[in-house]
C-alpha cells in the first residue's frame, strides 16, 4: 500500500514518432533450448509474461483425446514451492490477472501484472517447467472441472459448430477429435498418461517465453537466466504431419443443438495451413464476403433479400490445415438450401471476376485498421509474439504480416477462390435445433 | 596463472549462483508511478459535456457518445429502445444507408449507434470524416418503414431463438423476480411487446429522449485538439436542449420507478428448462448502494473476498474444493436511481444443484459471522490496486473516470483518493458491510435448470432447520403450480412393451383370454352424500356391460346397460339413452382387457413423469383418451377420458390401486373416478370370474 506513490501532474503519454509503430523485440535462446522474446514499452507500468508450448489437441492419440487441455488444467496447480491452487491468489495479491488456454495447435500460460511484479512472472513460469506436482488428487478434481467446462460450453447456442466443422472436414488428421476430449477418455486417464504427456511435449526446446511491457532489457535478461537456466534440456520430438486426401466430393452432415430454435447452414472447406500465403488471401476473401454492412453476403442476404438473419465467413487458421467456413441463419421461412444458393452465387462471382478496385482498397484499409489495433496492449503483443514464433517460426511477422496482405493482388484473390471454394470440395452442414431430430 | 584463477572463479560463481537460486515466492519491487491526466473538458451551450484525451501512441482515434438519462420504462412497447438503436445508422438525412455503409466500410472504420448514444473509431487520417458521419447518424436519423420492418423481424427471430437458451431465460427471470416485471430493470421484451411497436413509436422515443441535456462526448487518440474542438462545436452545437426532459422522469410520469416489495424470507424459485445440460444457480438480494456511501469501499472489499474472482472464497469452495462448477462468482452493483443488486451465481451439473446452493448460503453465513483474515483483506486490496494500475494501459480509463465523476456527482478527487480509501477498510468494516449488503432475508435463490433432475434434492434443502419454500415460475417469470417434470424414456420402451408388461404383470395373455365375464361388487363413497351405495358391475366379452348402484333401504339409485348396440342410463326413474359418442366408444371395446385388443398403431408414448410420487408412462390412445402405467410395477395406474354428456365436455380421471389376485389374475380393488370437483371412490369387495350371464341381461 505504502509502496504506491502517485504523481498527478505529468502526462505519461510520450509523443512517439508516428512512423515507428513497429513492435521492437529481442529474441535469443537459453542453453537449455528455451526461446526468449523481450519487448520493451515503458508507456504504462504494465507487463505481460507468456509461456507457450508447441503442443495442442492435434498431438494427442486418437484414443486419448482431451489430454492437452486436461494437462493445461493440471500444470501449475501445485509446484515444489507452491501449494495447490495458490497461483491465482498470489497473482492477484500482487495486482495481476492471468489464465491459460489450449487450442488444436498450442497451449499457453500467461499473466499480466504491474511491472514491479516482473520477478513473480518469471518465478511462476520457471517453476511450472522445473518441478510441477501432478498427482491423482489433482487429476480427479480437474477432471470434474473439465467436464463442467464442457457442460457450460454445451449450453451456449451454436457452440458445437467448430467441433462439427473439424469432425466432418477431417478423416485422418487428429484435428477431427474434440478439443475438450471424449468423456470416456477423460474418465480413463491415469497418472502415467500425464507424466508421459509432459515428457513428450513440455521440454524447453518446444517452448517460448515472452515478456512484453514496462521492462529494462538487460535486467530482465539476467533475471530470466537466474530463473530458467535450471530447467533441463531435452530434445524435441519429431512430429509427423498426418496427410488428408483432398476433398473431391461434397460432404453432407447434420449436427443437433438443444439450445437453439433457428437452424444454421454451415458451409466449410479444408484450406491450407495458416502459414501459407493462400491462407492470407482467404482472410481477404472472407472479409470481402461478410465483414461489415457493405460486404457482399451481408448486403445481399441480410439487407436486400432479407433471407438471412445473419451471415459470416471466416478462415479459421490452423497449423496443418485451416478451415474456411460460411455460417448463415435463415430469416423467417427461408430454407437452408435457399441460403446456399445465394452464397454459391456470390462465390462464383469472385471465382470468375476480379473484385473492383474500390473494394480492393476497402479491404486494405480494413486490414490496416486491424493491424494498428492489434498491438495496443502488452498482453496482446505478448501473445502475438509467442504465437508468431511458435506456429510460423518468425516472431517478426507481428510487424511484417501486414506487408503480405498489402502484396496480394486482385488476381490472386480470384485464383485462390477458384482453387479452394468449389462445391465439390465442401462440407454442407445442417446445424439444427434438437427438436427437429427425426 | 591469474587467468586460470579468474576462470575458476567464473566457473565457480556460475555454479554457486546456479545452486543458490532462491525459489521462494519473490517480493515485488518498489511501486510503479501512476500518473493521472485530466482530460481537456468543455461544455456546449446545449448542455453537452465534451472531453478530449490526446494519445499519439498509435495512428488511430475514437469517439464515444453517452446519453445518461434515468432509466426508461418501456412497458408494453418493450423493445422500442433497441429497435430505435438498430435503425439509427441505417442512413440519415445527409446520406442514404448504402452510401453511408459503403463509406464507413471503405475507410475500415467502425461505427455503431444505440438509443443511448454510440461510438466510432478509425485510422487518424480518416477521423475528421468519421466524426462528421457519426454526428450526422446520431442527430439526423432517417427512420424509414422498410428499415423498421427489417429490424423488427430480426429482433423477433432473436426473441424466438433465446427462448430455448437456459442462460437467457435465467437472467431474464432473475430480474423479474428481483425487481418486478414493471420496473425498468425487470421488464423484458416479448414477441407481444415487439409486435406492438410501430414506426411512430420509434420516432417518438427518439424525440423524447435523444437529447444533449445529460450527454457526454469523449474523443481519444491521435487528433488535433484545437481543430477538433471547432469541428465538435459545428457538428453538435445545433442539437437542441429539451427543457421538458426532466419532467418525463418525474414522479407520476410513465417512467416513475415502482420499487419492488420486500419479500419476507429466503425462497427457492425454480424455472424448468427441460433441455438444459446445466443448472444456472443465482442467489440475489436488492440493496441501496451509491458510490458516495461511506461503506461503499467496505462492501467492494467484502465482495472481492467473497466471490469476485478465482482467488475468492466462493470460487475456491465451489470449484477448487468441491469441483461442482467451472466457476462461481459474486458481484455488487451501485445505482443512483433505484435499488442495486448483490448477486452470487454459478452454473453446475444437475446432480449437484442442491449442494452448490447450500454452499453459497454457507459462505454468506460464514462471512457474516466470522471476521475475514488480515491476509484476505491484504490480498483484496492488492487486487484493486493491480486493476487500477493495469487500467492505465487503456486511454479510455481516464475518460471513464471523468464521466463517472460528473454522472455520479463525485468529488473531483474521487479517483485520486480511490486507492487510499480502499486501503482504509478494516476487518470490522468488511463484516459490517457483509451483514448489511449480503442479505439472507429478503433474498431469492433462482434456479433455472432441468426440473426433473433437480427437484427432489432442492425440496430437501433446509435453512436454520426449516425447509425453504420452493416456488415455480414459467419462462416469463409468472408464478405457476409445480409442474410435472418429464424424464427420459429409454429407447426400448414403447407402447407395445408397456402393454405387454402390463398384461404379463396381471396374469399373462392366456389367462386373460380365458375370461368371458367379470362380476364386480364394490362399496361406493360419494363425497357429501349421507349414504354409501353398493355398486354391482357386470361385464361380458366383448363389450357388454351393466352397472347398478343400490342404497340400502332405498333401492336402485342408478343403473346403466349396454348390449353391444344400444345402451342407456337410468336414474330416478328416467331412462336416458346413450349419445352416439358414448355408443361408439362402447362399441370400440373389443374385449374385457383393453391392452390385448387395442390397436396401438395410432397411439403415442407421450412422456415419463413423476406424478404423485410415482414414475408413470403416459400413453395417448387418442385425442380424448390417455392411459398411465407405473414404470416400476408395470400396472395400469390411471386413465383419462374426455366425454360429451348433455352438450358439455368433461374429462374424468380414473385411478387404479390396491391390486389383488383373483384366480391368478390381478385386479385393481380400488378405483377413484374424478370428474371435475367430484370424486367417487369404489372399494371393491369381490370379483367373480366367468359367471354365467345371459346376453339379454344387458338389454
Amino acid at each position: 500500500m505504502k509502496k504506491y506513490i502517485f504523481f498527478f501532474l505529468v502526462s505519461i503519454f510520450i509523443t512517439n514518432n508516428l512512423n515507428s509503430q513497429a513492435v521492437e523485440f529481442e529474441q535469443y535462446k537459453l542453453d537449455n533450448g528455451l526461446t526468449v522474446i523481450l519487448h520493451k514499452d515503458n508507456s504504462a507500468p504494465v507487463i505481460n509474461t507468456t509461456l507457450m508450448f508447441h503442443v495442442g489437441a492435434k498431438n494427442e492419440e486418437n484414443d486419448k483425446t482431451g489430454f492437452a487441455h486436461f494437462f493445461e488444467h493440471l500444470l501449475g496447480k501445485e509446484t515444489k514451492n507452491m501449494k495447490s491452487g495458490e497461483w491465482y491468489k498470489i497473482l492477484s495479491s500482487n495486482g495481476g490477472n492471468g489464465n491459460a488456454a489450449t487450442s488444436v495447435d498450442l497451449t499457453f500460460y500467461y499473466a499480466t501484472m504491474p511491472s514491479n511484479s516482473l520477478q513473480l512472472g518469471l518465478w511462476r513460469y520457471s517453476e511450472i517447467m522445473l518441478h510441477p506436482i501432478i498427482d491423482q488428487e489433482g487429476i480427479d478434481i480437474q477432471r470434474e472441472a473439465v467436464k463442467e467446462e464442457k457442460r457450460i460450453r454445451d449450453n451456449q447456442p451454436y457452440s458445437r459448430f467448430y467441433e462439427a466443422l473439424k469432425s466432418n472436414l477431417f478423416k485422418e488428421h487428429t484435428y477431427k477429435n474434440p478439443l475438450i476430449g471424449v468423456p470416456e477418455h477423460l474418465d480413463n486417464a491415469v497418472l502415467q498418461d500425464f507424466i508421459d504427456f509432459r515428457n513428450n511435449f513440455y521440454m524447453p526446446s518446444n517452448a517460448v517465453f515472452v515478456v512484453a511491457g514496462d521492462i529494462e532489457i538487460e535486467t530482465t535478461k539476467n533475471l530470466i537466466s537466474k530463473y530458467f537456466s535450471a530447467v533441463p534440456a531435452a530434445e524435441k520430438n519429431d512430429r509427423v504431419v498426418i496427410k488428408e486426401e483432398p476433398i473431391v466430393k461434397e460432404i453432407r452432415a447434420v449436427e443437433y443443438d438443444p439450445n437453439i430454435q433457428i437452424p444454421a447452414l454451415v458451409i466449410g472447406y479444408r484450406t491450407p495451413s495458416m502459414k501459407s500465403r493462400e491462407a492470407r488471401v482467404l482472410d481477404l476473401i472472407s472479409t470481402y464476403l461478410s465483414d461489415g454492412p457493405s460486404s457482399k453476403l451481408y448486403k445481399r442476404m441480410v439487407d436486400n433479400n432479407k433471407t438471412a438473419l445473419q451471415v459470416s465467413a471466416s478462415n479459421i487458421g490452423h497449423e496443418d490445415y485451416s478451415m474456411y467456413y460460411i455460417l448463415s441463419l435463415p430469416l423467417g421461412e427461408t430454407s437452408l438450401e435457399q441460403l446456399s444458393i445465394e452464397i454459391d452465387e456470390e462465390i462464383i462471382k469472385i471465382q470468375q471476376n476480379l473484385i473492383s478496385e474500390n473494394d480492393y482498397e476497402k479491404l486494405q484499409n480494413k486490414f490496416e485498421n486491424q493491424f494498428v489495433n492489434s498491438n495496443s496492449s502488452a498482453s496482446g503483443i505478448g501473445v502475438s509474439l509467442a504465437q508468431y514464433h511458435t506456429l510460423y517460426g518468425d516472431a517478426n511477422l507481428i510487424n511484417s504480416e501486414i506487408e503480405i496482405y498489402r502484396s496480394i493482388s486482385r488476381d490472386e484473390i480470384r485464383d485462390v477462390a477458384k482453387k479452394y471454394l468449389n462445391t465439390n470440395q465442401r462440407l454442407f452442414l445442417e446445424y439444427l435445433p434438437e427438436n427437429e431430430k427425426k | 596463472m591469474n587467468k586460470t584463477f579468474i576462470n575458476l572463479i567464473f566457473l565457480t560463481s556460475y555454479l554457486i549462483s546456479f545452486a543458490q537460486v532462491d525459489r521462494s515466492i519473490p517480493e515485488s519491487g518498489p511501486a510503479p508511478k501512476i500518473n493521472f491526466e485530466e482530460p481537456v473538458s468543455f461544455e456546449l451551450k446545449n448542455g453537452l459535456k465534451v472531453m478530449f484525451i490526446e494519445n499519439r501512441k498509435l495512428p488511430r482515434a475514437s469517439v464515444n457518445l453517452l446519453i445518461d438519462n434515468p432509466p426508461i420504462v418501456e412497458g408494453n412497447l418493450n423493445g422500442v429502445g433497441i429497435i430505435t438503436g438498430g435503425i439509427m445508422g441505417k442512413g440519415n438525412t445527409f446520406q442514404d444507408k448504402d452510401s453511408f455503409n459503403e463509406e464507413v466500410d471503405f475507410m475500415g472504420a467502425r461505427m455503431n449507434f444505440s438509443s443511448q448514444g454510440g461510438a466510432a473509431s478509425s485510422l487518424s487520417r480518416y477521423f475528421e470524416r468519421v466524426l462528421t458521419m457519426f454526428a450526422q447518424g446520431a442527430l439526423y436519423p432517417n427512420f424509414s418503414e422498410e428499415e423498421f420492418d427489417q429490424e423488427k423481424n430480426i429482433l423477433l427471430d432473436n426473441i424466438k431463438n433465446n427462448d430455448k437458451n437456459t442462460v437467457s431465460i435465467a437472467r431474464r427471470v432473475e430480474n423479474v423476480l428481483a425487481y418486478g416485471a414493471n420496473h425498468p430493470y425487470g421488464e423484458f421484451t416479448t414477441t407481444e411487446s415487439m409486435e406492438n411497436i410501430k414506426l411512430s413509436d420509434v420516432t417518438k422515443f427518439y424525440d423524447d429522449y435523444f437529447k444533449p441535456n445529460n450527454a457526454y462526448l469523449v474523443i481519444i487518440g491521435d487528433f488535433n485538439i484545437n481543430d477538433t474542438e471547432k469541428l465538435v462545436k459545428k457538428l453538435f452545437g445545433k442539437w437542441k436542449n429539451d427543457k421538458s426532459l426532466e419532467s418525463k422522469f418525474a414522479k407520476g410520469s410513465e417512467n416513475e420507478i415502482i420499487e419492488p416489495k420486500e419479500d419476507k424470507g429466503l425462497s427457492i424459485n425454480v424455472i424448468d428448462m427441460p433441455n438444459s445440460a446445466n443448472s444456472e444457480i443465482t442467489f440475489q438480494n436488492l440493496v441501496n448502494l451509491k458510490k458516495t456511501d461511506d461503506d461503499y469501499y467496505s462492501v467492494l472489499i467484502a465482495n472481492r473476498i467473497f466471490g469476485a474472482g478465482p482467488e475468492s472464497r466462493l470460487f475456491n469452495n465451489i470449484r477448487e474444493d468441491k469441483g461442482y462448477a467451472y466457476g462461481a462468482y459474486s458481484s455488487i452493483s451501485d445505482n443512483k436511481y433505484s435499488k442495486a443488486k448483490f448477486r452470487a451465481s454459478t452454473s453446475t451439473r444437475a446432480q449437484v444443484t442442491d449442494s452448490a446452493l447450500v454452499e453459497i448460503i454457507k459462505e454468506i453465513e460464514k462471512i457474516h459471522k466470522i471476521p475475514v483474515s488480515s491476509l484476505e483483506l491484504k490480498n483484496a486490496k492488492a487486487k484493486y490496486l493491480g486493476e487500477f494500475v493495469l487500467a492505465m494501459e487503456r486511454p479510455s480509463t481516464i475518460a471513464n473516470y471523468a464521466i463517472n465523476i460528473e454522472r455520479n456527482n463525485l468529488n473531483s478527487d474521487y479517483y485520486k483518493n480511490f486507492l487510499s480509501n480502499i486501503n482504509r477498510v478494516t476487518i470490522e468494516d468488511v463484516r459490517l458491510a457483509a451483514n448489511k449488503y449480503f442479505k439472507l432475508n429478503n433474498a431469492q435463490i433462482v434456479i433455472t435448470a432441468k426440473g426433473s433432475e433437480v427437484i427432489d434434492n432442492i425440496e430437501k434443502v433446509t435453512f436454520n432447520g426449516k425447509s425453504l419454500p420452493v416456488l415455480f415460475f414459467d419462462k416469463k417469470g409468472n408464478q405457476i403450480d409445480k409442474p410435472i417434470f418429464k424424464k427420459e424414456i429409454k429407447d426400448d420402451v414403447t407402447v407395445q412393451s408397456i402393454f405387454d408388461n402390463y398384461i404379463n404383470a396381471i396374469g399373462g395373455k392366456n389367462k386373460l383370454n380365458a375370461i368371458k365375464t367379470i362380476t364386480t361388487v364394490a362399496s361406493v363413497t360419494i363425497p357429501n352424500a349421507p349414504f354409501s351405495p353398493t355398486a354391482e358391475f357386470k361385464q361380458k366379452h366383448p363389450n357388454l356391460n351393466a352397472m347398478s348402484m343400490t342404497v340400502e333401504g332405498m333401492g336402485t339409485m342408478m343403473s346403466t346397460r349396454f348390449d353391444g348396440e344400444n345402451g342407456y342410463l337410468e336414474q330416478m326413474g328416467q331412462k336416458i339413452p346413450f349419445e352416439k359418442e358414448q355408443i361408439d366408444s362402447e362399441k370400440q371395446k373389443k374385449g374385457l382387457f383393453e391392452e390385448i385388443y387395442l390397436n396401438i398403431s395410432e397411439m403415442k408414448l407421450v412422456s415419463l413423469s413423476a406424478i404423485d410420487g410415482k414414475d408413470l408412462y403416459k400413453i395417448k390412445v387418442n385425442d380424448k383418451s390417455y392411459r398411465y402405467y407405473d414404470a416400476k410395477t408395470n400396472l395400469l395406474v390411471m386413465t383419462e377420458e374426455t366425454m360429451t354428456q348433455g352438450g358439455n365436455e368433461m374429462t374424468s380421471t380414473t385411478k387404479f390401486s390396491d391390486y389383488k389376485d383373483v384366480n391368478g389374475i390381478l385386479f385393481a380393488f380400488k378405483r377413484e373416478i374424478s370428474t371435475g370437483p367430484q370424486n367417487i371412490v369404489f372399494n371393491i369387495s369381490s370379483i367373480k370370474l366367468n359367471e354365467e350371464i345371459d346376453d339379454s341381461f344387458f338389454n
